[in-house]
C-alpha cells in the first residue's frame, strides 16, 4: 500500500517534455560519458536477486563443521562434491562456473550477512533488504535514493532498468522513474494502424486530465507515455549487438543476455536488476536449489563473457542477495524452513576476489538460525562509497563499516 | 505534462466516518450504475448499463447480493483430466522400473500436452463464467477469494481438479462466513500441497502453511511470535493428502499429528488445527484484516483506519459473515463517494472481462489469456502466496503496452465476430454514417466511458474521426468509416481512464 502512495509521489515528480525524442538523438551522439573512462560515472551495478530465501548452507558449504551434517543428514553437500575454498567451507558443486571465476579472482563472497532482529516473512524480509530499513516502512529503495542522488538526465527513460515483471522496491526512487521489462519480446505496440491513429493514440493515452479525480490518473498517463515511447526507442539504442558468448537456454540466461546487451549499448544505464528464483525451498531443496544454483553459475559465465568482449567487464559490478537463509535443520520434507543470514555474492568489475565475513557458527544458534556476523548495510555502503563514489549518507542510513571488497 | 514536483496527489471527497456505511440518498445515473457493476463485477455491455441505470441502487445491489443459486454454466472444465494426476504418478511407476528412453520421451510429451490442455481449458472456463454468470458478484468474491488463500496449479504438484475443487470451495462460499473459509482451506488438498503441510509431521512441523494462515490469510505481521507460528505448525502436523494413486483427498493422520500441549496466541492445550484456527478469528487483528481486504478491493487502497475499524466493527458484529458486509458496503456512501469512482486500477482480469463484456463477446480466446499473461495475472496462477499485490504495481512499461495491445486485438476481433452476428456490439457502436462526427464521438465515449472524457480528448477523438486530407490518415468517408469507427473505438479505450475501475 505504501509503495502505491509512493509511486504516485514518484511518478507525479518526474518531468519530461513532451516529444522528447531529442534526448535519444543527443545520446546516440554524444561523446565519450562525463567523468574518466571507468571512472565512477561509467559504472553499473547489477543486482541479482535471489528471490525466495536462498538456503546459504547449501551455497557455500561449511563442510569443514560437524554440525552441519548433523543437522542435515539427507541434503548435506558431502566434503568430496563441495567446490573447496578452503578447510572450511566450499561451494555448492553446481557452481563450478562461478569457482572458476572466485579462482581467477573476480569474485568475492561475504559469508554470513543479515541484519538485527531478523524477520522470517518473506515480504517483509525482502522489503527490508530492497529498502535497507529494519525498523520502519520506508517508501524508497536504496537504489532509487542513489539514482536520486546521482544527477542522472531527467530525460533518459532507461536510467535503470529492472528486468522483471513488476518494478522491485530497490528501485523506487523520487525523481527517477525506472521501466520494469521483463523482456525485449512483447516491449512494444503491435498497432500498424495509419500514421494519423498512431499520432491520435500517442495524445490521448498520455493525457491525464478527466472529469473526475483518481489517484492513479497520472500515473496511468505517464507510464503510457513511457512504455509507448520506451518501447520504440531501446530496441533502436541496443540494435546491433552482437555477442559470441553461449548464454544457458534459462530465464537467468535470457536475462542477463538482455542486461549486457543494454550495458553494451547507448543507454547510458546505470543500474539493472535480475530476478531469478523461487528459492522456496520447503521441500525436496536439492533438485530445486541445485539447478537454480548451476544456472545462475552458468548464466554469470557467459555474462562475463560477454561483457570481456565488449570491453565492458570492468566497469560491471554483479551483486546477489536474497531475503534470508534457511533453518539450519532440514525439515521432514528433506527441505528447509525460513531462516536468517546467508551469503552474498559479488562478481566482476574491480572486484578484489576472496572470502569475506566470518561463517556464522553452527553451535551458536538463534532458535534454529545461524546468527549473521555482516551487516547487509556494510555490503551496501560499500558498494555505495566504494563503487559509484556516492556518499552513503542519505542513501544507507546508519553507519556502517565499508569494507575492501573492490580493488 | 502530468502533475510536478511540488503537488502531491490529494485524494478526492473527504471522509465523514458518522455517515461512510450509511446507504447511499444521492441521485442514481449511469456511471454509478457502471460503477457498481464494475466494481461488485466485471462491468458490463452498455445494454447493460442502462438497464441497471433504469432501475435503483437498493435493487441492483439486491440483485446482485441475491443471487441465482443455479447459473446454467458448465460446473467443469471440458478438457480438464481428472485422472491426470493418477497418469503421471503412473507414469514416473514405469520410469522407475527401466523401461526404454524412448517410451519415458513419449510419457513426458503426453503428459506435457494433456497439461497445456487442461491448463488452457481450465483458466478459459472459470473466464468464460467471468462474462456469462448471472451471478456475477459471486464470480467476484471468488476472485477475491482466490488471491487471497493462494495456491497455484501444478506447482507441488497440485492438479488442475485440485485447482478447480479449490475454486468451487470459494464460489460455493463467495459471500459465506470467512471462519467456515479458512477451516476449509485448511483441509484443502490443493492448499495443503501448496504450503507444504501434507507431509508436515510431528518430528519436523513444516512452518509454511502456519505462517501463511496469520501473515498473509487472517492476521498480517505484528499480530504473533516466531513461536506462535511454530505452536501452530505443530497444530497442523497430520492434516495431509492422499497421495494420487489413492484419490488425492483430504485426512487427518493421528500417527504424524503433534497432540502434546501448545502455547498459542492466547490458547493452552493440546490444540489441533481447526482449534488454532478458531483461536486466530477471536483475535481483534481478524476483522480489520478482513475490512482492509474488502475496502481494498472493492472501494479504493489506502483506506483510513477509522473507516477500516468501522467496516471491522461490521464483520465481528455479523460474526465473520460476509453477505450482510458486502450487501451493507455496495449501498455506502463511501462506496459511492468521489474518492472511491476510478480510484482503483482494473487488474488484468477486469480489464479482459470488461472489455470483453463491452462488445458482447462471450467466450475468451487463446489471445487474451496469453495477453492476461503479459499483463501478470493469470487465474489459477498467482505469482506467490501473497497473490497479486494491485494497484500501482500492475503498471508498467510491459503491462500497459500489453493492455493496449489487447484493446487492438480485440476490436479487430470484434469485428470479425459482428460480421458473422455473432456479438451485439452493433447495438452500440454507431455504424451508422448518418450521425455526425460529434454525435459519434459522444455516443462511443458514453459507451466506453460513460462520459468521462475530458473536452480536449473528446475533440481530439472528434478529429481523429474526420481526418485530413493533410496527413496520411484521409478524410472519412463511406469506404473507411468502418475502419475508422473501429480505430474510434481503439482510442477511446486507450484514454487512461480506461484502466480504472
Amino acid at each position: 500500500m505504501k509503495r502505491n502512495r509512493f509511486l504516485l509521489g514518484a511518478v507525479s515528480g518526474l518531468t519530461v517534455a513532451v516529444n522528447a525524442d531529442s534526448f535519444f538523438a543527443k545520446a546516440l551522439a554524444a561523446p565519450a560519458l562525463p567523468g574518466l573512462p571507468g571512472g565512477a560515472d561509467d559504472r553499473i551495478l547489477v543486482l541479482v536477486n535471489m528471490q525466495g530465501g536462498n538456503d546459504g548452507l547449501n551455497t557455500v558449504v561449511p563442510y569443514g563443521m560437524q554440525q552441519y551434517y548433523r543437522y542435515r543428514p539427507s541434503i548435506g553437500v558431502t566434503p568430496h562434491d563441495v567446490l573447496s575454498l578452503n578447510a572450511q567451507v566450499g561451494l555448492n558443486p553446481e557452481m563450478k562456473s562461478l569457482k572458476a571465476m572466485y579462482d581467477a579472482g573476480s569474485v568475492a563472497i561475504v559469508q554470513g550477512v543479515g541484519y538485527p532482529k531478523p524477520d522470517h516473512s518473506h515480504f517483509r524480509s525482502t522489503e527490508i533488504w530492497q529498502t535497507a530499513e529494519p525498523d520502519h516502512i520506508e517508501s524508497t529503495g536504496w537504489l532509487g535514493r542513489y539514482l536520486d542522488s546521482a544527477n542522472l538526465p531527467a530525460s533518459n527513460l532507461f536510467n535503470a532498468v529492472a528486468i522483471a515483471q513488476v518494478l522491485p522496491e530497490a528501485l523506487i526512487a523520487r525523481k527517477v522513474d525506472v521501466p520494469a521489462i521483463p523482456a525485449l519480446q512483447g516491449y512494444g505496440l503491435a498497432s500498424d494502424k495509419a500514421a494519423g491513429q498512431r499520432m491520435a493514440f500517442s495524445s490521448l493515452v498520455s493525457d491525464g486530465r478527466a472529469p473526475f479525480q483518481s489517484p492513479y490518473l497520472a500515473t496511468v498517463a505517464e507510464i503510457e507515455d513511457h512504455a509507448q515511447r520506451g518501447s520504440e526507442e531501446l530496441p533502436k539504442l541496443i540494435a546491433g549487438y552482437k555477442t559470441d558468448a553461449s548464454y544457458p537456454a534459462t530465464p537467468i540466461g535470457r536475462s542477463l543476455a538482455l542486461a549486457a546487451q543494454i550495458i553494451g549499448s547507448k543507454t547510458q544505464t546505470r543500474v539493472i536488476y535480475v530476478q531469478h528464483g523461487s528459492f522456496d525451498t520447503h521441500a525436496a531443496q536439492k533438485g530445486t536449489q541445485d539447478r537454480l544454483l548451476r544456472e545462475l553459475s552458468d548464466g554469470l559465465k557467459a555474462f562475463y563473457d560477454d561483457l570481456a568482449q565488449h570491453g565492458n567487464d570492468k566497469r560491471t559490478l554483479t551483486m546477489t542477495f536474497s531475503e534470508f537463509g534457511r533453518r539450519v535443520a532440514e525439515n521432514a520434507s528433506r527441505g528447509t524452513d525460513h531462516g536468517e543470514a546467508g551469503p552474498m555474492m559479488l562478481v566482476g568489475g574491480g572486484v578484489k576476489g576472496g572470502l569475506y565475513g566470518e561463517h556464522p557458527s553452527l553451535d551458536d544458534l538463534d532458535n534454529g538460525d545461524i546468527k549473521f556476523t555482516v551487516d547487509f548495510r556494510s555490503v551496501y555502503s560499500t558498494v555505495v562509497e566504494k563503487w559509484f563514489a556516492r556518499p552513503s549518507q542519505g542513501i544507507i542510513a546508519g553507519s556502517f563499516p565499508t569494507m575492501p571488497l573492490l580493488a | 505534462m502530468t502533475g510536478s514536483t511540488n503537488t502531491p496527489y490529494r485524494p478526492a471527497g473527504t471522509l465523514s466516518i458518522s455517515t461512510a456505511l450509511q446507504p447511499y440518498q444521492g441521485p442514481w445515473n449511469k456511471r454509478l450504475a457502471a460503477h457498481l457493476l464494475r466494481r461488485a463485477g466485471f462491468g458490463g455491455s452498455p445494454e447493460e448499463i442502462d438497464r441497471v441505470a433504469a432501475t435503483s441502487m437498493n435493487a441492483a445491489v439486491d440483485a446482485l447480493v441475491h443471487y441465482p443459486k443455479d447459473t446454467g454454466l458448465p460446473g467443469q472444465p471440458s478438457e480438464m483430466d481428472p485422472q491426470y494426476a493418477q497418469e503421471v504418478a503412473l507414469a514416473f511407476q514405469a520410469r522407475s522400473r527401466a523401461v526404454d528412453d524412448a517410451t519415458v520421451q513419449m510419457q513426458r510429451m503426453q503428459i506435457q500436452q494433456s497439461r497445456q490442455k487442461a491448463n488452457l481449458s481450465t483458466i478459459g472456463w472459470w473466464l468464460d463464467r467471468m462474462i456469462n454468470s448471472p451471478a456475477p458478484l459471486q464470480e467476484k468474491m471468488t476472485l477475491l477469494w482466490h488471491g487471497h488463500f493462494t495456491s497455484a496449479m501444478f506447482q507441488k504438484g497440485i492438479t488442475p481438479k485440485e485447482m478447480v475443487d479449490q475454486n468451487w470451495l470459494f464460489r460455493s462460499n463467495a459471500l459465506g462466513n470467512v471462519r467456515e473459509i479458512t477451516h476449509a482451506v485448511s483441509r484443502d488438498p490443493a492448499m495443503l500441497k501448496y504450503l507444504d503441510n501434507a507431509r508436515s509431521n510431528k518430528d519436523h512441523p513444516n512452518e509454511n502453511y502456519a505462517r501463511e494462515l496469520m501473515e498473509l490469510f487472517t492476521l498480517g505481521i505484528g499480530n504473533y511470535t516466531e513461536n506462535d507460528i511454530r505452536e501452530s505448525a505443530r497444530a497442523f502436523t497430520g492434516y495431509s493428502v492422499y497421495g494420487p494413486l489413492r484419490g488425492g483427498a483430504f485426512y487427518f493422520n493421528p500417527k504424524i499429528h503433534d497432540d502434546g500441549n501448545k502455547a498459542f496466541l492466547n490458547a493452552r492445550g493440546p490444540l489441533d488445527g481447526d482449534q488454532v484456527v478458531d483461536c486466530i478469528f477471536r483475535q481483534p487483528a481478524a476483522s480489520r484484516w478482513f475490512a482492509q481486504k474488502f475496502l481494498n478491493f472493492f472501494v479504493y487502497n489506502e483506506p483510513e483506519p477509522q473507516l477500516i475499524d468501522a467496516v471491522a466493527e461490521q464483520i465481528k458484529k455479523n460474526d465473520f459473515q460476509i453477505a450482510p458486509v458486502m450487501s451493507m458496503l455496495l449501498r455506502s456512501n463511501v462506496f459511492y463517494s468521489d474518492r472511491a469512482y476510478r480510484a482503483l486500477v482494473k487488474s488484468p482480469v477486469e480489464f479482459v472481462i470488461g472489455t470483453q463484456k463491452l462488445f458482447g463477446l462471450k467466450e475468451v480466446t487463446p489471445q487474451a489469456i496469453g495477453a492476461l499473461n503479459r499483463m501478470g495475472q493469470v487465474p489459477f496462477h498467482p505469482p506467490s502466496v501473497k497473490g497479486w499485490d494491485g494497484g500501482a504495481t500492475w503498471l508498467n512499461s510491459q503491462t500497459v503496452l500489453a493492455r493496449e495491445n489487447f484493446l487492438n486485438f480485440t476490436v479487430t476481433y470484434a469485428a470479425q465476430q459482428m460480421k458473422s452476428a455473432t456479438m451485439s456490439a452493433s447495438a452500440w457502436m454507431p455504424m451508422t454514417p448518418s450521425l455526425s462526427t460529434k454525435d459519434t464521438t459522444l455516443k462511443l465515449v458514453d459507451a466506453i466511458l460513460q462520459g468521462d472524457a475530458a473536452p480536449a480528448s473528446m475533440a481530439k477523438l472528434q478529429a481523429y474521426l474526420e481526418g485530413d486530407d493533410s496527413s496520411a490518415l484521409g478524410q472519412l468517408s463511406g469506404e473507411n468509416f468502418e475502419e475508422r469507427m473501429r480505430g474510434a473505438a481503439y482510442l477511446s479505450m486507450a484514454m487512461p481512464a480506461y484502466q480504472l475501475n
